[in-house]
This record gives C-alpha cells, sequence and structure tokens, in this order.
C-alpha cells in the first residue's frame, strides 16, 4: 500500500497542531487541494462511497475531528475517510487480524494495535473495497457480529 | 432543476458571500473599532470560513459534488484575492502569501456549511455563525501587538577589523537572488549608505527596487557592534500596514583564529495575524535579507 509521505509526516511528527482549534479541518481542506489538482477522480469516488453508507439504514455523516468525512452508524463512527483517500475503519481485534491475512489492509497509521485498520483507496478496485471495508464495520454494529457475503476473510465468526 | 437556476444560484452564491467579506473586512479597517489597523485573525480565518459557508448555503441546493464544491471555492477565492487587489490596493506578492490561507479556511467553511446546512439544524446553525460573530467581534476589539526578532549568523574567515568596514556601508550586490520570493519580485536589499562612521549617522538601505529604508546608527562600537534604528520606510503596499522593521544590528565576534562570527538580528513588528501563518513568513524573508547581506559582506570580507 503507498503511503502519502506528507500525510505521514505531519501525523507522525506534527500531531501535537490537531489540538490547535481548526488545524486539523485546515490540514484536510489542503489536502482536498491537492487531490482536486492532481487526482480530482478520487472526489468523486470519496462521494460515490458516501452515498453508499447514507443508503444503508440508520447511517449519517459528518466532519471528522481531525478533518475529513466520518460515517456513523446508529450514532456510533464505523469509519472516516480523510481527503487523501485514506479510510480508517474500526473493527474488533479479531476481524482485524482476519482482513490483515487478506493482506489489502494495514494496521490503523496512529493506532497500530488498536481495531482500527487503514486502507489507502488509489484504484477503482480499492473504491470498491473500501465500500465492502465499510458495510463489514457497519454490519457489525448494526446486527453486533458481522455477516458480510460473499467475504474473502470467511473464517470473520463471533 | 434548470440551467437557468443552477447558473444563478452559484452566482449569488459567489456575490453574497463576498459581498459579507467585504462588509466585514470594511467594518474593521475603515470603523471605529480601535485595532489601530492591524488586520486581524478574523479577515483571513473567520471571514474565508464565512464565505465558504455563505456559498455552500446556495450551493447545496443544486446539489454540487464535492469536485465542484473545491472548484468553485477556489475560484471564489480568486475572486475575493482580486476585489482585495483593486479596491483594497494589496501588493501582488502579499497576496500570494495569503492566497493558501484564504483557500484553506474558504474550502472548510465550504465543507462545514455543506454538512451543517444539510442537517437543517436551525439551532446548530444559528449557534456556529453566532460563535464565529462573537470570536470576530472579540478579535476585532482586542489589542494586537507582536514583536519578533530574527537572528542569523555566519562564519567569516577574516577578522572583526577586516570585516567592519563591510558592515557598515558595502557597494552594490551583484549576486543573483537565490530566494524564490525574491526572484518572483519581492525587493532585495542592494546596497547600503552611510553619512558618517559614528553614533548618529544616518544609513541607507537600498532595496533592488529603488525603495530605501532610512536608518540611524545607535551603537557604533567599531569592529564589534553596530546597531540602527529603522526611522523610515517605503510606502510599499507590500509591506505597509503588515510589518514595520524596528531595529538592525551586526555583532562580531572574534574567535581567535582568524575566523570571526557575523549575526545578524533584525527586529519586527507584525500587523497582520494570525501570527503562526504570518510569523513563518516575515521569518523567513527576513532571514533571507539577512543571509543575502551577510554574504555579500562574506565575500568582500574574505577577498581582503
Amino acid at each position: 500500500m503507498k503511503k502519502d509521505k506528507v500525510f505521514s509526516f505531519v501525523v507522525r511528527y506534527l500531531s501535537f497542531l490537531k489540538h490547535i482549534p481548526l488545524f486539523p479541518q485546515v490540514f484536510d481542506s489542503l489536502l482536498k487541494i491537492r487531490v482536486f489538482l492532481r487526482k480530482p477522480y478520487l472526489l468523486d469516488w470519496f462521494d460515490e462511497i458516501e452515498a453508499e453508507v447514507l443508503r444503508w439504514e440508520g447511517t449519517d455523516v459528518g466532519l471528522h475531528q481531525y478533518g475529513g468525512i466520518q460515517f456513523n452508524h446508529r450514532g456510533k463512527e464505523i469509519g472516516h475517510l480523510h481527503s487523501n483517500g485514506l479510510l480508517d475503519v474500526l473493527y474488533t481485534k479479531e476481524m482485524k487480524g482476519l482482513l490483515l491475512k487478506e493482506g489489502r489492509i494495514q494496521p490503523h497509521h496512529v493506532f497500530e494495535k488498536s481495531g482500527w485498520i487503514s486502507f489507502y483507496i488509489l484504484t477503482q478496485e480499492d473504491k470498491n473495497y473500501a465500500k465492502e471495508l465499510l458495510k463489514m464495520a457497519y454490519d457489525k454494529v448494526g446486527m453486533k457480529f458481522p455477516t458480510r457475503k460473499p467475504c474473502t476473510a470467511q473464517s470473520v465468526s463471533p | 432543476m434548470t440551467m437557468n437556476f443552477y447558473k444563478a444560484t452559484l452566482l449569488k452564491g459567489f456575490v453574497m458571500s463576498n459581498l459579507l467579506a467585504f462588509l466585514m473586512v470594511g467594518l474593521i479597517k475603515y470603523s471605529i473599532l480601535p485595532n489601530n489597523g492591524e488586520l486581524v485573525f478574523s479577515i483571513f480565518v473567520i471571514v474565508p470560513m464565512l464565505m465558504g459557508m455563505i456559498s455552500a448555503w446556495f450551493w447545496i441546493k443544486v446539489d454540487l459534488k464535492s469536485k465542484a464544491f473545491i472548484g468553485y471555492s477556489i475560484l471564489n477565492g480568486l475572486v475575493a484575492i482580486l476585489l482585495s487587489y483593486l479596491f483594497l490596493g494589496e501588493g501582488v506578492i502579499c497576496l500570494l502569501i495569503v492566497s493558501p490561507l484564504i483557500f484553506a479556511f474558504i474550502i472548510m467553511g465550504a465543507f462545514l456549511g455543506r454538512s451543517m446546512f444539510r442537517k437543517n439544524n436551525q439551532r446548530l446553525n444559528v449557534s456556529v455563525f453566532s460563535l464565529l460573530f462573537v470570536v470576530f467581534v472579540v478579535d476585532s476589539l482586542s489589542e494586537h501587538n507582536y514583536v519578533n526578532l530574527v537572528a542569523d549568523e555566519m562564519v567569516i574567515k577574516a577578522t572583526p577589523e577586516q570585516i567592519w568596514k563591510n558592515v557598515v556601508a558595502f557597494d552594490k550586490i551583484e549576486k543573483k537572488d537565490d530566494y524564490w520570493l525574491f526572484q518572483i519580485g519581492m525587493p532585495s536589499p542592494a546596497q547600503t549608505t552611510v553619512e558618517g562612521y559614528y553614533k548618529g549617522a544616518g544609513r541607507k538601505c537600498i532595496f533592488s527596487n529603488g525603495y530605501i529604508f532610512d536608518e540611524k546608527i545607535v551603537t557604533y562600537e567599531p569592529n564589534k557592534d553596530l546597531t540602527f534604528d529603522i526611522i523610515g520606510q517605503p510606502l510599499d503596499p507590500e509591506i505597509m500596514g503588515h510589518i514595520d522593521i524596528l531595529r538592525g544590528q551586526f555583532l562580531l565576534k572574534d574567535n581567535g583564529n582568524g575566523t570571526t562570527t557575523l549575526i545578524g538580528n533584525s527586529w519586527y513588528r507584525l500587523h497582520v495575524f494570525p501570527i503562526w501563518y504570518y510569523d513563518i513568513w516575515a521569518k523567513s524573508i527576513t532571514r533571507n535579507v539577512h543571509l543575502r547581506v551577510m554574504e555579500h559582506i562574506k565575500v568582500l570580507s574574505e577577498k581582503g
């Protein structure tokens, strides 16, 4: 998975700046400008992902506290999408372990040992996989147990 | 949705947001508010945020995609910058410096507005606008005073005696500018002349576009300390009302091995806020003025 070096640098070395009011949102706006200039098609994909999530019952979207779109299900965050295409989704550690074995996702870019995962959307296929990742998290919150079908991480079980 | 409705709604977003910005900036710049002409944080943060939110209020009616939202927000920022150039008399380089801040906050405001207005929660909308208005008023009425010092040093292979004469005054710097802001038109230091070699003497720092900073020597300790106050700044739109250079200083320290450490200090007062943004630029520009002059002094002194 190709990393966004600027984003990684800011998150790793300048993360203290997130405590300055509005800084994360300003940084996210700069990421939006960069994506707009370099990979504008990503913005259409983000809209598509947002529209897909909003089709699921009980979901809503908002602005994430550290920038980007936050996806909620019944008021609980299931994931968020930074404006550089980095999707962070929350699972149980068990599910995270199984997904890691598939090799497409990575541990969260900051909280590596939590249930959070990170996934960069770079291609059309990534966009579809991002939707699947969010659907799995949605199902987990909605039904307490994951019910992903068809599922590449087939052994995911309660 | 007809094309006319689409165009009219887009246009309303541009016009209303820029109108609001002009009212707010005008209120600060030309009203009785006691802010001494400072360009406060609100002008560069709250105003663009509100511009983005006002435009979003109109643009969500035509269901713009994110790509269009960003594109039109950038265009909105460009319109605001162009209007600032035409009506507020701001310099091109100043506007270039301010533009990332304007674009970032307009886009942030636009997406914040889009998210807020989609929820259609009037209490939330009123709360956010009220909060921004309160911040704007408090910031406009608050006293702003920021003075900073930039210090640079350089080791020169010459004695303090050899360096001193080049510190007090020097002939034209022929070296090409290597700082990008100087390359795109910001005036760079070119020459310094002096009335005499004593405390109280007048000194002139001449810039590449002919602008002159009038200075007065306040400390004259040969081979050690030259300190001068800036008593007259050029009336350049790039500087006026944005930054005052207060004092400059050159210190020479003999290293005892045939080399000397030359220290250049400059004190300035900023009239533009937020400091966390503009001071980065002020430091960078001051540092590059120092380095250009100090490198010239180094070349002259090492020639012997």
